[in-house]
């Protein structure tokens, strides 16, 4: 029998919240307190883990009844290239996140604005690049301006450029 | 109450608190047209600018955000048939119609002056209730507290159009995450495994920003090769309609009008579902009590004043919850609420005994908001209509640089920008899995309080009967099982009648 979206989320849920459940009973139980630290996390992981059997359950009971293809409501497919531009912008995010301490924020920002349209919608000539540098520039510049010079909202210096 | 209200007025027309109030509801009727940009977007890239602000400043701004997405919806919605929030779906049924029956400005001005009657409508309910909720709510113990919470959490699960298990999922994650950190009670630490990144917990703010922005520009790019509609191409290019006529339109229909603004306000005070649940409540009723109900969807103002009416006034009502008790009514009011605590404020029912100039500071933002929002509304609207086209591939990157901005800027340090992105992956993963949000946000929200006041009644007294005996507690809990009961009983009905939809991946 093959498992289905609901099914594989409530198994994590219940691997989660059996672990947490295991730690919370190593958590100290002080003596002055009546309910120690472990006692609402533990109603908490129970519930998840509750509700989690209940989804599996669901899942396996409705696969198992003879649902016919037709009567089955299409949700909105996404193509497998919609989930490659979801995997480039998490990484492409990911990469911003390691660069801003290393770099700062003005230049970080500024390549991470330029990365990620070229990402999603790459120019096709040089002048459409130009764009593209201008609008990361712009976007970095700006939004240091306004929150580090006017908001006075401090942003990350980069430990490499110092800048 | 008049004396303080018109203190509140007389300090927000001042210059420095105007323009903060004037470029949120700017910002908002902006994001709220931008399809795929939600007012919770709007409210988070705003978020950031607020940080160097005073609280009432920073405060009118979200306010103004919240009331000018509310209404910039409408314009897309009406123009080019593509709501720009989800709270101005049901203005496409009617307005898209009359706008393609040759009288956009009709339709838009309809729009206008409906979510303007209906959020100073909601502006009246907030003003006079608020007050008299809290000092209800300053007779509240633990156990009643503790009560509350739980039938906040238990209405929120319910009312998900998701399924109901998974709304208590949500919100039992939601809750979980909370339980990571520092003990509030005997400050132990929990499940941090000896990190000291972890020592503190979660920061909120960062999580629920990671939790929305990412799920929602992760959906967008997901969609982001599909073939896109020519609506952008019809747009019209003048807007002019007879003021007095269309003003005359709404007044000739005060039914109409009260009933949807009544929906949107007891919609908005219910705990975290917001105008999408509203507009679309409220167009149902205005189909159902009218005359000809077959003219609905094919360019009636009915359906454009129901619609436009309710959201606006949804605003109100969320304002009261938050005020009143502490709970977010939506998304954006949870993000108001971070604001709150960063800027040092503690909402609940002291919050507007103890805070009355800040309180009526903010009744006043959003009554004068509805005034700007018109003023934006009547001189930008062709230009918001320009705006609305920018390509994802800009506005994606910028966006996500304002969360990051909003995240470290909480205490100047990459961990809360981690657990940006951290959160932003989970986030987009619960969507995928079919989780619904709104819940775990609340769970989020709540679940340090509600371990707080259940442990100070157990602490109080350790007779557990006390949450049923006590009769507000009780009361209440019995709602959050009515509740429970109503919701599985919607539930299963809902389940009769559909078949299991497939999954997308």
């Amino acid at each position: 029998m093959t498992l289905g979206r609901d099914a594989i989320a409530g198994l994590v849920c219940l691997a989660i919240s059996l672990v947490g459940l295991y730690f919370s009973f190593g958590l100290p139980q002080l003596p002055l307190v009546p309910v120690g630290p472990g006692f609402y996390p533990r109603i908490v992981l129970a519930f998840l883990a509750i509700l989690s059997v209940i989804l599996v359950a669901q899942d396996l009971l409705a696969r198992r009844a003879p649902v016919r293809a037709a009567e089955r409501r299409p949700a909105r497919r996404v193509s497998g290239n919609g989930y490659r531009l979801v995997g480039l912008v998490f990484a492409v995010f990911g990469l911003y996140v390691a660069a801003l301490p290393a770099l700062g924020y003005r230049i970080a920002t500024a390549l991470f604005v330029a990365a990620m349209q070229a990402a999603l919608d790459r120019p096709r000539d040089a002048r459409g690049w130009a764009v593209l540098a201008a609008i990361a520039v712009a976007a970095s510049a700006a939004t240091y301006l306004v929150f580090d010079t006017y908001l006075t909202v401090l942003l990350p210096r980069g430990r490499w450029t110092n800048w | 109450m008049l004396e303080l209200l018109a203190n509140g007025l007389t300090t927000i027309v001042q210059l420095q608190y105007l323009l903060p109030l004037f470029f949120g509801t700017l910002v908002g009727v902006i994001g709220g047209a931008l399809p795929g940009v939600t007012i919770t977007m709007t409210v988070i890239v705003v978020l950031p600018f607020t940080f160097g602000l005073d609280p009432l400043q920073g405060l009118a701004a979200m306010t103004g955000v919240y009331v000018g997405g509310s209404a910039g919806g409408l314009v897309t919605a009406c123009l080019l048939g593509i709501p720009g929030t989800p709270s101005a779906i049901a203005t496409t049924f009617d307005g898209f119609p009359m706008a393609r029956n040759g009288e956009p400005g009709r339709a838009l001005w309809l729009g206008i002056w409906a979510s303007c009657f209906g959020g100073l409508i909601g502006g009246l309910f907030l003003i006079l209730v608020t007050g008299p909720l809290a000092a209800f709510a300053l007779q509240f113990g633990p156990w009643e507290y503790f009560s509350l919470f739980v039938l906040a959490l238990a209405m929120v699960a319910g009312l998900v159009e998701a399924s109901f298990v998974k709304g208590l999922m949500s919100t039992a994650i939601g809750l979980l995450i909370t339980v990571i950190g520092t003990d509030p009670i005997t400050s132990v630490p929990r499940f941090t495994f000896g990190s000291p990144f972890l020592t503190g917990g979660f920061p909120f703010l960062p999580v629920l920003i990671g939790i929305f922005a990412f799920s929602q520009i992760m959906s967008d790019v997901e969609k982001l090769r599909a073939p896109r509609s020519a609506a952008a191409q019809d747009a019209p290019r003048a807007l002019r309609a007879p003021q007095l006529k269309v003003l005359g339109e709404i007044v000739t229909r005060p039914f109409l009008l009260l009933w949807s603004t009544v929906i949107g306000i007891l919609i908005g005070v219910l705990p975290a579902i917001g105008g999408s649940a509203a507009n679309m409540l409220a167009y149902e009723q205005a189909r159902k009590l009218s005359k000809h109900p077959e003219r609905f969807g094919k360019g009636i103002p009915e359906g454009i004043i129901a619609s436009e009416s309710s959201n606006n006034a949804n605003v109100g009502g969320s304002l009261v919850t938050i005020m009143a008790f502490g709970i977010p009514g939506d998304a954006v009011t949870a993000v108001m609420l971070g604001a709150m605590t960063i800027h040092g404020i503690q909402s609940g029912p002291l919050f507007v005994l103890q805070n009355p100039e800040l309180a009526y500071g903010i009744y006043a933002a959003y009554i004068l908001a509805h005034p700007l929002m018109v003023a934006i509304l009547a001189v930008s609207t062709l230009f918001i209509l320009r705006i609305s086209m920018v390509r994802l591939a800009v506005l994606a990157p910028v966006v996500l640089a304002l969360c990051v901005i909003g995240a470290y800027a909480l205490n100047n340090t990459m961990d809360a920008v981690y657990v940006l992105l951290l959160f932003g992956a989970i986030g987009y993963a619960l969507v995928k899995f079919g989780f619904p949000l709104a819940p775990l946000i609340l769970g989020l929200i709540l679940g340090d309080q509600l371990e707080i006041n259940l442990v100070r009644a157990i602490m109080t007294d350790d007779n557990l009967l006390m949450f049923v005996l006590r009769p507000i507690s009780g009361a209440l809990l019995g709602l959050a099982a009515l509740s429970v009961g109503f919701a599985i009983w919607q539930h299963a009905r809902h389940h009769r009648r559909a078949a299991p939809a497939e999954a997308d991946f």
